[in-house]
């Protein structure tokens, strides 16, 4: 039978053992790196300032279970009789109140960095007339579909060029998605009958991705936003690839339709075939 | 007896008459309106509701045992979360406060009952149906657009069936029923306070009792307004939160998360009110720091429901809301601080005795500042963008509301259960029952801050191996089975020491409040006679006036006086 003090002192080993198997769980390179893959300049800021806060939190956490736990000691009573008066009261108060002020201020200028990308340094086709690339992302019951500034689309995956900033208009076609890529934008709603703007600039190829973070249904497990970032040529080979491959199976469809169109006048007399849309 | 200055108040027929002794028992508890029988049936179904959200939770955290498991499927996932969720907020954690208020309120201001009784009774009545009527869905469809349906997905193009209907048509009875016994509660402290119980003499849960009930009377309608809204859309064709088509989906998460946030906020001014009322007892002396607390407590309820958008971080608001929502929240810490300040120091420099109810709250208070800490960061822009709809928010809900509602709710009960029930609460089976309870709690959610991070997101029925967060979950969930097995061993406790506990004195733990004045378990009426209350301790009072009169001295005047 442990004695009281024993016991008590179990709860902060307790907490203690927990994060650690939160860390040995794990990987060591993302244990202690809250967004390894920070890719844009705003979240490099958020990343520095998710640091602070979780330096914050810990020491506030601790400090807060020590004290409960000298509490409970049964040892070393001591009256502080000089800090529970008004005095005390208004000590404590105002160091708070510093502490919420500092944090606040802090809060506001990584808020107001995170939020500020510059413009990148490619040359890309079809920026707008503040250097960025305007896309439209559609949320949909349970894809995204990407609309380019040359008109052409692609689903599920996004393609944009390296260097560049990208204001990417989120918009939804039915229900609220959430639209998250933790490395570039982190999470922001897509709302129906609202435009919600984000902008990121990757800084490095390579693949992005991230789960949809709203409940939206019953595919809302698979739903996922990847954004590939290639090179300007790479990105420019690809619009013009895709605007011939939509074209193409455009063509295709007329085609198609043209023909079932024939089929079906030659069966019917000339007059009574609807017109088709 | 005439030289005690007492006061009759006027007797109310439906109080003081009593129903006929011949009906039968399920019968008399079932047409009561004394504010005793209306809170214990209130907080017998808050504990049975936590038993039911634990147990949903446990089937919840087993899917997420393992990646890509295939135990549910997503629209059964879907079902069992809301239903969870809408249990632990409105049939546990909310009943469970009002019904606490409700019960020691009366008891604490010297009241013979409340001011509204048949009031309080519809409203208890309105609940349960409401209770009854979220569970009746198990045998047709249950809500699945989440804890929050948020429109459109809650409107019937994307959910047909008529599972939203009836989660409206609950948490709609729910939560009127919940007003209407705030309004009593009210009515009651403002008007029925015993004779010189000034404001700077009520108890600090009074206090609690006061500005949980205004709380409760800003938020709800407000709530019921946007379940009204949202059965237009449903039923009459309505477009309120429609995308497009004039309607604003943004509305509802206005709305709703003015009466989520205001809801959290009251669960924890409740909660804490209940720990300071422990501290205090137990402690042996009144709070240094009293009108700082309840300051604090008054603060926390406000501030705390301005604060609304800070769940709202994600979404397309102009940034003037954002930063308001900062302010808010950050400012939180002011209060939040001071009473943790303020409670943690009053047992630190006291000679206390730890019994149950003072373990408990200190468990509470260290599980919920776990919670309140990372809500804070959450809520500035920067980390809410990055961590919001992740497990890493869900932990930090899960642990102030376990906290608050769950440990606070025990501390609570086991502080009040001899005054309720007349007998004693098991000292050891409550103290195997907290350890377990709060080893599970540390188990089952600090894995889930490392999920959270690694940007696992909330909802979603499955989990992928390639999100390298298979360890997190599978920890989390063996930790959810060791909560559930505490909340079983307290809540069995509970069961047991009605029957097999010592009986209690009416004062067993030599309290400073009018509760301990009444009999234990009290008479339908309270108190036989009331005293004058002269200070904030009238207990101490009449304690020190009884020493008196057993020594032969006079009692002096301008103290409160003892009762026969």
């Amino acid at each position: 039978m442990l004695s009281r003090s024993r016991k008590l002192l179990t709860l902060l080993p307790a907490t203690a053992t927990a994060l650690f198997a939160v860390a040995a769980f794990a990987s060591p390179a993302s244990a202690f790196s809250l967004n390894p893959d920070a890719a844009s300049p705003g979240i490099e800021k958020v990343n520095t300032f998710h640091w602070i806060t979780f330096i914050l939190i810990v020491i506030a956490i601790v400090a807060v279970n020590l004290a409960i736990l000298r509490a409970t000691k049964r040892h070393h009573r001591h009256a502080d009789a000089g800090n529970s008066g008004k005095g005390g009261q208004l000590r404590v108060g105002l160091g708070l109140g510093v502490v919420a002020v500092a944090l606040f201020v802090t809060a506001t200028v990584f808020s107001s960095q995170a939020r500020e990308v510059p413009v990148g340094s490619s040359q890309v086709a079809g920026l707008n007339d503040d250097g960025r690339l305007e896309i439209q992302a559609t949320g949909q019951q349970w894809l995204w579909r990407y609309d380019y500034p040359n008109a052409t689309f692609t689903y599920h995956r996004l393609v944009v060029p390296v260097d560049t900033t990208v204001a990417l208009d989120l918009v939804s076609a039915d229900v609220i998605h959430g639209w998250n890529v933790p490395s570039l934008t982190g999470k922001a709603q897509a709302v129906p009958g609202k435009t919600n703007r984000v902008y990121f600039r990757a800084d490095e190829e390579g693949v992005y991705s991230g789960r949809a973070s709203l409940l939206s249904g019953q595919g809302y497990d698979s739903m996922e936003a990847q954004v590939d970032v290639v090179s300007v040529s790479e990105y420019e080979a690809f619009l013009e690839q895709l605007k011939t491959d939509i074209q193409t199976a455009q063509d295709s469809v007329v085609k198609t339709q043209e023909a079932e169109l024939e089929a079906a006048a030659e069966e019917t007399p000339q007059g009574e075939v609807e017109p088709t849309p | 007896m005439s030289s005690y200055p007492t006061t009759m108040p006027p007797t109310r027929p439906e109080i003081a008459g009593g129903e006929s002794q011949d009906s039968p028992g399920w019968s008399r508890l079932a047409t009561s309106p004394d504010h005793k029988v209306i809170s214990l049936i209130l907080i017998s179904a808050a504990f049975g509701s936590a038993f039911l959200a634990a147990f949903e939770l446990v089937i919840v955290r087993l899917q997420l045992a393992v990646p890509e498991n295939v135990f549910l499927n997503a629209v059964t996932f879907d079902r069992l979360l809301s239903v969870y969720g809408t249990t632990a907020i409105f049939l546990f954690a909310l009943p469970l406060c009002i019904g606490l208020l409700y019960y020691v309120t009366p008891l604490q201001i010297g009241s013979r009952g409340t001011a509204l009784p048949r009031l309080g009774q519809t409203g208890l009545w309105m609940f349960i149906i409401g209770g009854f009527l979220l569970y009746a869905t198990f045998l047709f469809t249950p809500p699945e657009a989440g804890i929050n349906p948020f429109p459109p997905l809650s409107q019937e193009v994307f959910t047909p069936n008529n599972g939203v209907d009836a989660w409206i048509a609950a948490t709609g009875m729910i939560t009127l029923g919940l007003l209407l016994l705030s309004i009593d509660l009210l009515v009651t402290v403002r008007n029925l306070r015993a004779p010189g119980m000034a404001w700077r003499r009520a108890p600090i849960f009074v206090w609690s009792a006061a500005i949980v009930a205004w709380q409760m009377v800003v938020i709800v309608p407000i709530f019921l307004a946007a379940l009204t809204m949202l059965m237009i859309d449903r039923q009459l064709g309505g477009s309120f939160f429609t995308g497009g088509a004039g309607g604003a989906p943004l509305l509802w998460q206005h709305l709703s998360f003015i009466f989520f946030t205001g809801a959290y906020m009251g669960v924890a001014v409740t909660m804490l009110g209940a720990i300071s009322e422990v501290v205090q007892t137990f402690t042996r002396r009144p709070l240094p720091g009293r009108e700082t607390v309840i300051g604090s407590l008054a603060a926390i309820a406000t501030i705390g429901t301005l604060a609304w958008t800070q769940n709202m971080i994600t979404a397309p608001l102009g940034s003037g809301w954002k930063y308001y929502a900062m302010v808010m929240s950050i400012s939180l810490i002011v209060p939040f601080g001071l009473i943790f300040y303020n409670l943690i120091s009053a047992v630190s420099s006291s000679d206390f005795q730890m019994r149950a109810p003072l373990r408990f709250a200190m468990g509470a208070l260290s599980l919920a500042s776990i919670g309140l800490a990372v809500e804070v960061s959450q809520s500035t822009i920067a980390v809410g963008s990055q961590l919001q709809q992740t497990y890493d928010a869900w932990a930090a809900t899960h642990f102030t509301l376990i906290g608050f509602a769950l440990f606070g709710g025990f501390a609570a009960i086991s502080y009040w259960y001899p005054k309720m029930t007349g007998r004693m609460l098991d000292e050891q089976r409550a103290k195997i029952s907290f350890w377990v309870m709060f080893a599970g709690s540390l188990i089952a959610l600090v894995p889930l801050f490392g999920a959270g991070v690694e940007d696992q997101v909330t909802d979603s029925y499955r989990f992928f191996a390639d999100e390298d967060v298979a360890g997190f979950n599978l920890v989390a969930t063996l930790g959810t089975v060791v909560l559930f097995i505490g909340i079983l061993l307290a809540i069995g406790n509970l069961i047991r020491s009605r029957e097999a506990g010592a009986a209690a004195t009416p004062d067993p733990w030599r309290g400073e409040s009018l509760e301990w004045l009444a009999l234990s378990p009290p008479e339908q009426h309270n108190f036989d006679v009331l005293p004058d209350v002269r200070s904030a301790q009238p207990m101490r009072d009449i304690r020190e006036s009884l020493v008196r009169r057993e020594a032969g001295q006079e009692t002096p005047a301008g103290e409160s006086q003892p009762v026969a």
